[in-house]
């Protein structure tokens, strides 16, 4: 177990070196200087360069420029942003928690919605409810996250007004307490109702495979043989075994929730960091693009890794090597 | 003309295994059609800014509408088929080549190479490669080429890891050592047996890499990163969102199209799967 | 005295939508209090599709069987699964090939037994059922700390012990062992062989070994039983077979090993392949391999023919003529 763990954590940094390393290479392939990239095109300021020169010591040989600005990250300054001049890190440190809240809602109900409808279909093969929820699974899979996302808002924003189109909370009232968190979800059911049904697929898809492989193993033919009831054989051994791909799963989709999150941000005009990136590949904000690419990229190996622990917990297997 | 028969024989025999490749096929092929026949298809030509704009579908000789611009949308969507076959067949192409090659040599050879290789691999699975796309079109310009470029070299790894189990047992069998034995180089050993018999899971992977570098073609379009010269199913999304509310059928049709086009590919690749590992099917 | 087991032409049918395959074809067998009885064929003899279809273990959808297999009284085949549940494990225990399939990976040992021991005495206590366990685990020598083991940590030869272990939890009337030792080393099955016939002096037990391996038999069973291509060719003492074979194919299968005592003889493998099971054949089964056959063999089908001393022999040269 604890070789494993280790060979994760190893994984991890690596993989963490890696964006600081493509970061540095695009910052250095990019056509112009990294400094005009840095200050922005457009910007002629003498004093500026000179200090920024100087910060990331561009006369220097290359090693010793990667090494500063590993350091300087390390610290925790990403830049600044080339419109706003604030600290990137202050910016992406805004925008976090609305991200948080709807990457985090839409990805457990994904979980757990597109986990109970592959069990569910697993046991019930070949029959209606197996068809009519794999043929959903099968369109969610084809369905462009944002253009689902303005389909809805067509719906039932603008068609029904049943709910409002855009932005986390009301633009006109200020809200306080549970009628602010009242305010926040109503906002929140479209952007997450979107994405989770994005989401739904892959957890489908594993959940359904891994309980029809589980139930052909020969154990729980054994486990017939001594008169257990289905039932229980289904609750306690199918479901124990089936459930591990799904815990993987949940690691390996991390990529892919950002990405829909970022794109439903922007469509729904919720105030996380996908909004953020849009207004940087507008504004060509350099300097907070990578920031933001490296500040996700570690999120993700973070949470594979705690993931891959969390597994390695639950599989006997590789518990006790 | 006899042996063409034989071997469309052939092909149908091996298709009709699986519902789900049959349909793909036929997805495929109406894909196809339209790709050779667009000009007789649509009514228009796209790129034409005609001079009825924002036209709701089934007025004034537009069966989908028009967009702000006085495009006709149903010659867009027709038109648009040959620029997400076009980004996913060369995306596709690019991350396969480079995939079966690095994850034939690494299998094959062995040793560091490989460890090296898996390496990257695993880091690779863990970024959220949309974004490193994102970051290089903005930077590097936002033209159909380099997207499909990029798309093309962010995207190997998980051909190159197939690819690598396949070459890991190949190179084991039999027919490979007597190949050795009668001093075949490694090179030609490489070529001439491992990737031709270890190629099929990476083909049925390659087609959903296809689905995926559609949606990814889309995405970046919608987020302003397409480019605004091609006719393309995301740029009309992107175009459409202003208009969501007052002319919805600019982005409605377009999403459609995708839908349709991405669930061709994923029949495709999924019936692909199903008769080429027949194991890793259903029962 | 009533046998423990008793089939009465027995018949497993795989069908599927292509085709039907005659697995099993009209068995018939009696299995007496005590016996250890084998039952030896190649693969693709219908031995182990025998024992599932009388355990019912096969999938309703697959395989239809016929005929009757009266156990306690009753035909196991034709009772409600409520009524089979009750038997299954108390009276009718399996062991299966490879003990490491037949345990969940993730759960302990203990865990396991604990619920299957609850699916008979759900009221038991954890304490009452791991004295039990120990009391087995004992029995076939295996160490108290199994106990907490998860089965990725055992061995083949302790998880098969485990297994057997496991069999015996409810003290069963019979207890069928489908290729329980194909799987382990030779060594290993030797020692399990041994440790199952000691067990057997204190325990009251009646014993079905399903084998490709003679020498098993040879070992561990006073009955032998020959199967070919779903059909009983010979049965009788294991001793008085094995030194007096009387059907051609036990003859055959008797060259084909060697020798426990070391001679050099030449092997001589029976030439041939099993015949296509989804046909129905006229004659004797065995007929198109056997060196002894005649004319009447390829026509007539042989009835299984009841000697004076107890044995069973299905052959035209025996007396096995259906219309004489």
């Amino acid at each position: 177990m604890s070789r494993y763990v280790l060979k994760r954590i190893g994984t991890g940094i690596l993989t963490v070196l890696v964006v600081f390393v493509i970061n540095f290479v695009i910052m250095h392939a990019t056509p112009g200087d990294p400094i005009n990239y840095l200050m922005g095109k457009d910007n002629h300021n003498e004093e500026l360069r000179a200090e920024l020169e100087a910060k990331y010591g561009l006369d220097q040989p290359m090693h010793v420029q990667f090494f500063s600005y590993l350091k300087t990250a390390a610290t925790g300054d990403l830049g600044d942003s080339i419109i706003y001049g604030k600290p990137v890190s202050q910016m992406i440190g805004e925008k976090v928690g609305a991200t948080l809240l709807l990457g985090l809602v839409s990805g457990i109900m994904a979980l757990l919605l597109g986990t109970v409808m592959g069990i569910y279909a697993a046991r019930h093969e070949g029959k209606l409810s197996d068809w009519l929820f794999s043929g959903f699974s099968y369109i969610m899979n084809s369905v462009p996250s944002f253009w689902l996302g303005l389909m809805l808002i067509l719906i039932f924003a603008s068609g029904l007004k049943l709910l409002p189109s855009y932005g986390m909370t009301s633009a006109r009232v200020s809200y306080t307490g549970w009628a602010h968190i009242k305010d926040v979800l109503i906002h929140l059911i479209l952007p997450a109702v979107t994405l989770t049904a994005i989401l739904i697929p892959q957890y489908f898809r594993i959940a359904k495979s891994s309980v029809l492989q589980v139930t052909n193993e020969e154990f729980v033919m054994s486990l017939r043989a001594t008169g257990m009831s289905e039932k229980k054989i289904f609750n306690k051994y199918i479901f124990r075994n089936a459930i591990l791909p799904t815990v993987t799963i949940f690691g390996i989709s991390m990529a892919f929730l950002i990405t829909g999150v970022t794109l439903i941000e922007t469509v729904f005009a919720w105030p996380g960091m996908g909004t953020l990136v849009l207004k940087a590949i507008n504004q060509r904000d350099y300097p907070t693009l990578m920031g933001i690419y490296l500040v996700m990229s570690i999120a993700i190996a973070v949470v594979m890794l705690i993931v891959d622990l969390i597994y390695a917990l639950l599989d006997p297997r590789i518990r006790y090597q | 003309m006899h042996r063409v028969i034989e071997f469309m024989k052939k092909v149908w025999g091996f298709i009709k295994k699986d519902k789900q490749l049959i349909a793909g096929c036929i997805g495929i092929l109406i894909l196809f059609l339209m790709i050779v026949f667009a000009p007789v298809i649509a009514p228009e030509n796209p790129h034409y800014y005609g001079p009825d704009a924002l036209v709701a579908p089934g007025e004034l000789g537009h069966l989908l509408g028009t967009n702000h611009m006085g495009q006709d949308i149903f010659s867009m969507i027709i038109y648009g088929v040959r620029t997400s076959l076009k980004v996913a067949v060369i995306s596709a192409l690019i991350s396969g080549i480079l995939g079966v090659l690095i994850g034939g040599v690494a299998g094959f050879f062995g040793g560091k190479v490989d460890t090296v290789v898996s390496e990257i691999n695993n880091v690779f699975m863990m970024l959220p490669t949309f974004f490193l796309i994102l970051l290089i079109v903005a930077l590097f310009g936002n033209s159909i080429t380099n997207v499909m470029i990029v798309i093309g070299i962010t995207t190997w790894p998980s051909n190159a890891k197939l690819m690598r189990a396949q070459a890991l047992s190949i190179r084991e069998r039999t027919y490979v050592n007597a190949a050795k034995a009668l001093g075949e180089s490694n090179t030609q050993i490489l070529f001439k047996y491992i990737i031709p018999n270890g190629i099929f899971p990476v083909i049925a992977n390659t087609t959903m890499g296809m689905s995926n570098a559609i949606l990814t073609e889309a995405g970046l379009s919608f987020l302003g990163l397409g480019d605004p010269n091609i006719i393309s199913w995301g740029q009309m999304i992107y175009e459409g969102k202003s208009y969501i509310t007052s002319a919805w059928w600019i982005s409605v049709f377009a999403g459609i199209a995708i839908i349709l086009t991405v669930l061709v590919f994923y029949l495709l690749g999924d019936g692909l799967n199903n008769v080429l590992n027949p194991k890793s099917g259903r029962k | 005295m009533e046998p423990v087991l008793e089939l009465k032409n027995v018949s497993v049918t795989y069908k599927n939508a292509e085709k039907e395959v005659y697995a099993v074809r009209n068995v018939s067998l009696r299995i007496e209090k005590g016996d250890s009885l084998g039952i030896v064929g190649e693969s693709g003899s219908g031995k182990s599709t025998l024992a599932m279809a009388v355990l019912r273990l096969l999938s309703e959808n697959s395989a239809v069987v016929e005929g009757e297999a009266m156990f306690g009284g009753r035909n196991l085949l034709a009772m409600s699964q409520e009524e089979l549940r009750e038997l299954r494990w108390t009276q009718l225990a399996v062991v299966f090939q490879k003990a490491m399939n037949s345990l969940s990976p993730v759960h302990r040992i203990g865990t396991q037994f604990e619920d299957i021991y609850r699916v008979h005495e759900p009221k038991a206590s954890k304490a009452e059922i791991k004295k039990r366990v120990l009391e087995l685990f004992k029995l076939v020598n295996l160490p108290e700390r199994v106990y907490r083991l998860y089965p990725h940590e055992m061995s083949g030869g302790m998880l098969q012990r485990t297994a057997i272990a496991l069999s015996l939890l409810h003290n069963p009337k019979l207890l069928i062992f489908d290729e329980a030792t194909t799987a382990l080393d030779v060594v290993t099955q030797g020692q399990i062989l041994k440790e199952v016939v000691e067990m057997e002096k204190t325990l009251d037990m009646t014993r079905i070994m399903i084998t490709h391996d003679m020498s098993v038999v040879a070992v561990s069973c006073n009955k032998i039983a020959v199967m070919y291509a779903g059909e009983f060719m010979e049965v009788g003492m294991t001793k008085d077979v094995l030194s007096h074979p009387m059907h051609p194919y036990t003859k055959g299968l008797l060259q084909a090993f060697p020798s426990l005592k070391g001679e050099v003889n030449e092997l001589k493998a029976i030439p041939g392949f099993l015949p296509d099971l989804s046909k129905k054949s006229a004659g004797c089964i065995f007929a198109p391999r056997c060196p002894y056959k005649t004319a009447a063999c390829e026509q007539m089908k042989p009835e299984p023919v009841t000697l004076e001393d107890g044995r069973i022999v299905a052959c035209l040269a025996v007396g096995g003529g259906k219309n004489e």
